[in-house]
């Protein structure tokens, strides 16, 4: 079965987000709500719902033009239309009787074959199809998105007994490469996965945090990163979601489970919440919620005691302090922060492992339900493993709290998790050890590097055999900041691949594919005045990426997430990108008061002068060269990047991150036969005539106040590059002039206060400095 | 001269916003093309007397580059005899098609000009695609060069123009204009353009409802701290426009219904970096080389590309904003660079005739430091 049209019922914030997500993948969809009293346009919900999607910020959309596969309705006159879909989602309100109704006249409309699944968070897939017929039963199920759709990378699905295997199957695959969505198998039982335990943990996390006296930054410092927790911790996260949303999730939970469950001995202060609630501190969407911003737009936090809000103070606790990275020296700290992180987590895990297989098959679903559904770094069994089960079990006996066999086994065989010979297992709940397995089509780096060595490593970046001929180089710094051990890495790849490969792909499993140069060495470079090793720096750069470029094998870019600067440099310098979807590239650096320097100017400059359909004329390639740089413009798709042209038309966009790397391979075999590097193409610039052109454009935004005085310098030095500094029309630049014009602009640049002032700014704060 | 010129006849397309409005979609050459059609439909004109096709755009390139005049001819079916020829004036480029033709039909180098004018602001933009401006020049004479806003807040400067008059102007723009539009007196000059989505018959640009409210709340759109707004300065607009100018005698003897004659023209230069100044210089000229004075029009048209610049006008050159722009001016109505000054020209001409006046101004400032004026008399 192939889902070529699908319909979501129900233009909320879940339900409009699902379909912009469907449209995302390239599916039109059939947005229907119901028609409002007196409502001139019977469409009005979902008409608005795109419409305010098109202005919501995380963007729904990857890209505007999708709103136009989202074809708005109503309930009442294109309920017809519904026979033409082979998905149906319903995300109506939480209701089974509402539910019921809408799939009683589904059911009469929907064609033969075509799957319906709910969104229901809170509802039971037998009190749903409780009464209606056999068919619709088999065709029925229930698809768990997060919040927002788009970004959110878990789907939780729910079959019941009556379920088609080849329904179920064939959502699972739509949503896996169509979407891009991590998948996990839930059982049919009240908050499925994530919820039931994520719930759980909030709750536990603000009740402990009220009864051992911690305020809200200490709570979220503890919760959030050092247990690989999105820095929000807790009080954060509650204030993302809402407050008031969260409450009723709560309620619906207590609501749901049967009154022997532990979540019911966890329950904590409600009227705080019903109070601020009640006062419109619904978190950021309201006035505010546990952390606010004031008039004048500093942070606030509120005493949980008092109730009134004070100052944020960034706390800098001893005990993070001394534990370091290791959570289990942060649970042994003896201050209250120490007691606290050990009390909610293990509780956490204690309900979490009495709850397998009762939720869940295996604690591989449950991890990686946690993982995609509230980005955690790790999920709770390979934290525990992370802390030492052994250790956990003997402080729960010490506390003389009663420890789940699940937990018990765990410690006797020595984690939840092993390796065994390169391939990783998890604890059945048999007390046999499987393999993990990925889905057809999946390869993952930590996989291959858990079964073997790597062909090259230095500090910053290896060299690893991903089979069939492929080298794949991943960088590993911080933020994947590259340095010149990365560029040196580059180079080794550059000189080893053709001895016995077919060619190279540029990955990694960060959370960002690479922030860019590594702007601190420059930093500290530029204050001992080592001028000459910056500008080694920035030759070797060019030297490398030019080596890559021309290289006798080719090269594809595999990128997710930020892709800035010399990361998109790199990119630029690839025979063919396959990018996640979610990929955010730029040129940023006159952020931080430069050029780019590493072939970003002349590729961008290339490519808006060669690609098919680019406005041509002697200014238009510079012209948006000059916008896209001067602006430092961050795709905030891949598909908005190829209009940008940081990607091609021909580059591949991948939806699910797990699948990036086999397609990055399988182009790079594509492209391996007969592969022949490309020609250097030479560009016709305007030189001074250009510069004049574009200072007609730069005059407008100075006089609107648009340019500080740091930008005017960072501009003239990028004109004299896009521009092609001393040149006229009739003759041809080429890459080594472009080169050397990077070089003088960039070395100009950095040796000014004002440059050095922007990138100590952003080392210290992460945010451009305006100066 | 020999003989004199009149106007037979104007027609415009409705003037839509560039970039969001109804006419996003239609090529600039076809608009025109649309105009010129219905002119020669509508005065009952001999296609094949016509001796020149003159079309006014500013940016002639891409799709109203190439001699857009002569296309436009073949586009609208005139017959291969009729020659073509494009001219640009910037904003002045379609008024200046009319001082030609009047000058040819003076000279007896012909007794039927079509003097069209035209500008896609959303299909090619201010500037043009591949601006290429000489780097001495920009650097001794900034003025040459410099945008139109910036020259509308130096008028501001210079005549110490408040935000208040300008929003005060720019609401009395949209007041005329959405009367003319509610009354039907607009809708006689304008010819229907079918487009992919429908048929466009109206302009799109007026807001009725604005107030001074509104414009209060708008950011200066040129200058940090200035007080030139979105709200007070003609919008980038698609449109086009065309009038029919004949030997008074052609006229005579084929029964076409003159509006007006053209008594005198002019052109000037002033400096650049406040061009819109222009049309006093101009205005001066044409007066005088019609033996005028300024209190003797009846009918004045002058365009608005921004209301500072209409104000600073005013303040060299004082008159009477009564006669001013009847049914509205570019603030509310658009200005498709090269088809104002026919729209202007025409209109002054239409609106001499209906307000039974004796003598019309039709003048416009130009970017780069011109000015042009046009002066008409009843028939």
């Amino acid at each position: 079965m192939e889902i070529k049209r699908a319909a979501v019922i129900g233009a909320g914030v879940m339900g409009s987000g699902i379909a912009a997500h469907i449209a995302n993948a390239g599916v039109s969809v059939l947005l229907l709500d119901i028609v409002p009293k007196g409502a001139t346009d019977r469409s009005v919900i979902a008409r608005g719902a795109i419409e305010r999607m098109l202005k919501a910020d995380p963007a729904p959309f990857m890209h505007k033009r999708n709103a136009r596969l989202v074809t708005p309705g109503n309930i009442e006159d294109d309920l017809d239309k519904l026979a033409e879909c082979d998905w149906i989602v319903e995300a109506v309100l939480e209701d089974p009787k509402i539910k019921h109704d809408l799939y009683a006249r589904i059911d009469k409309v929907r064609g033969k074959g075509s799957v319906v699944s709910s969104n229901t968070s809170t509802l039971p897939l037998a009190v749903l199809t409780k009464g209606m017929p056999r068919g619709f039963a088999r065709d029925f199920l229930i698809t768990h998105f997060f919040n927002p759709p788009r970004y959110m990378r878990l789907l939780e699905i729910v079959a019941g007994p009556e379920t088609r295997p080849e329904a179920v199957a064939a959502l699972a695959d739509f949503a896996d490469r169509r979407l891009g969505k991590g998948v996990v198998v839930a059982k049919d039982t009240p908050g499925f996965i994530a919820n039931r335990l994520g719930v759980f943990w909030i709750e536990c996390a603000v009740a402990e945090a009220i009864a051992n006296g911690l305020g809200v930054e200490e709570a979220d410092a503890v919760m959030g990163r050092p247990m690989g927790i999105p820095k929000t911790g807790v009080f954060g996260l509650l204030d993302l979601v809402g407050l008031d949303l969260s409450r009723h999730v709560a309620r619906e939970m207590a609501a749901a489970l049967p009154k022997t469950d532990a979540y019911h001995a966890i329950s904590h202060e409600a009227a705080l919440f019903d109070r601020m609630i009640a006062d419109g501190y619904t978190g950021r969407k309201g006035k505010g919620g546990f952390y606010r911003l004031n008039e004048k737009r500093e942070k606030e936090v509120l005493d949980l005691g008092r109730g009134d809000y004070a100052p944020a103070l960034r706390p800098k606790l001893d005990s993070i302090g001394a534990a370091g990275k290791d959570p289990r020296k942060l649970m042994e700290y003896p201050d209250k922060t120490g007691t606290y992180a050990w009390r909610v987590m293990s509780q956490l895990l204690v309900y979490a492992a009495s709850l397998i297989p009762e939720i869940a098959d295996d604690i591989a679903a449950a991890d990686e339900a946690m993982r995609l559904g509230y980005a955690w770094k790790q999920g709770l069994f390979e934290l525990a493993d992370r802390i030492g089960v052994a250790w956990i079990v003997a402080r729960l006996q010490q506390d003389g709290r009663e420890v789940p066999p699940l937990l018990a086994m765990a410690a006797e065989k020595g984690g939840f998790y092993r390796v065994q010979d390169g391939r990783l297992q998890y604890l059945g709940v048999g007390g046999d050890y499987a393999d993990l397995k990925r889905r057809e089509g999946v390869l993952l780096l930590e996989d291959i590097k858990r079964a073997g060595q790597p062909v090259r490593r230095n500090g910053s970046a290896s060299l690893w055999d991903i089979g069939d001929g492929v080298l794949c180089l991943e960088f590993h710094t911080k933020m994947n900041a590259l340095d010149q051990d990365s560029l040196k890495m580059v180079e080794d790849a550059v000189r080893i691949v053709p001895k016995a490969h077919k060619g190279l792909v540029i990955y990694n499993e960060g959370s960002n594919f690479s922030a860019g140069a590594n702007i601190g060495l420059a930093l500290f470079a530029a204050n001992v005045a080592l001028w000459p090793m910056i500008e080694e720096l920035v030759a070797s750069g060019q030297r490398v990426y030019r080596a890559l470029k021309y290289a006798p094998f080719p090269v594809v870019g595999a990128p997710s997430g930020l892709a800035l600067g010399g990361g998109c440099e790199i990119l630029l310098h690839c025979d063919a990108v396959q990018a996640h979807a979610e990929s955010y590239i730029g040129l940023v650096e006159v952020g931080v008061g430069v050029v780019p320097g590493w072939g970003g100017c002349k590729e961008l400059l290339t490519r808006w002068t060669t690609a098919p359909g680019a406005p041509h004329g002697p200014m238009a390639a510079v012209a948006k060269a000059f916008q896209t740089i001067g602006t430092a413009q961050v795709a905030k798709s891949a598909v908005e990047a190829q209009e940008l042209m940081f990607l091609r038309k021909t580059d591949g966009i991948v939806m699910n991150r797990d699948r990036l790397l086999a397609e990055a391979k399988a182009r790079v075999l594509a492209l391996a036969d007969d592969y022949k590097p490309p020609q250097e193409v030479k560009l016709r610039l305007p030189g001074a005539t250009g510069r004049a052109a574009i200072e007609m454009a730069v005059r407008d935004f100075e006089l609107r106040g648009m340019l500080t005085p740091h930008d005017r310098v960072v501009v003239e030095e990028l004109k004299q590059v896009l521009t092609g500094g001393d040149t006229d029309i009739v003759d041809e630049t080429g890459e080594d002039a472009l080169y050397a014009l990077e070089r003088k602009a960039f070395m100009k640049l950095i040796r000014h206060p004002g440059t050095l002032a922007r990138v100590e700014h952003m080392l210290d704060t992460g945010k451009p400095l305006r100066n | 001269m020999t003989s004199r010129a009149v106007i037979a006849g104007y027609v415009r397309t409705p003037f839509a916003f560039a970039g969001k409005g109804e006419l996003v979609r239609v090529r600039p050459d076809e608009l025109a093309a649309a105009a010129v059609a219905a002119l020669i439909e509508r005065s009952g004109v001999r296609p094949e007397d016509i001796e020149d096709l003159i079309c006014g755009c500013a940016m002639p390139e891409a799709e109203q580059g190439l001699n857009v005049g002569r296309l436009i001819g073949l586009l609208s079916h005139l017959p291969i005899s009729v020659a073509g020829v494009t001219v640009n004036r910037f904003c002045g480029s379609s008024m200046n098609a009319i001082h030609m033709a009047a000058g040819a039909i003076a000279m007896g180098a012909g007794e039927v000009f079509v003097c069209a004018g035209v500008e896609s602001m959303t299909r090619v933009p201010v500037g043009g695609y591949n601006p290429m401006p000489n780097p001495d020049l920009a650097a001794n004479l900034p003025g040459a060069y410099m945008g139109m806003g910036e020259t509308a807040e130096n008028l501001v400067e210079k005549y110490q123009i408040t935000r208040d008059e300008q929003e005060e102007f720019s609401v009395s723009s949209h007041v005329k204009a959405a009367a003319a539009q509610k009354d039907g007196r607009l809708s006689g000059e304008i010819v229907a353009i079918k487009t992919k989505d429908g048929l466009v018959e109206r302009d799109g640009c007026i807001r009725p409802d604005t107030g001074r409210a509104a414009l209060a709340g708008l950011k200066p759109a040129f200058r940090e701290g200035g007080s030139v707004t979105a709200g007070t300065s003609s919008p980038l607009t698609d449109g086009a426009a065309s009038v029919l100018v004949v030997s008074e005698a052609y006229a005579e003897k084929h029964g076409l219904e003159p509006l007006a004659r053209i008594r005198g023209v002019a052109v000037a230069g002033c400096a650049p970096e406040i061009m819109g100044i222009g049309p006093v210089a101009a205005t001066r000229k044409a007066l005088e080389r019609a033996g005028l004075k300024l209190d003797q029009i009846d009918v004045i048209e002058m365009n608005e590309a921004f209301a500072s610049q209409v104000l600073a006008c005013a303040r060299e050159m004082p008159f009477d904003f009564a006669r001013m722009n009847l049914d509205g001016g570019a603030i509310a109505l658009g200005h498709p660079l090269g088809a104002t000054g026919a729209r202007i020209t025409g209109k002054a001409a239409q609106l001499l005739k209906r307000e039974k006046g004796k003598y019309a101004l039709a003048t416009q400032c130009i970017g780069g430091g011109q000015g042009i004026a046009t002066i008409l008399e009843a028939i």
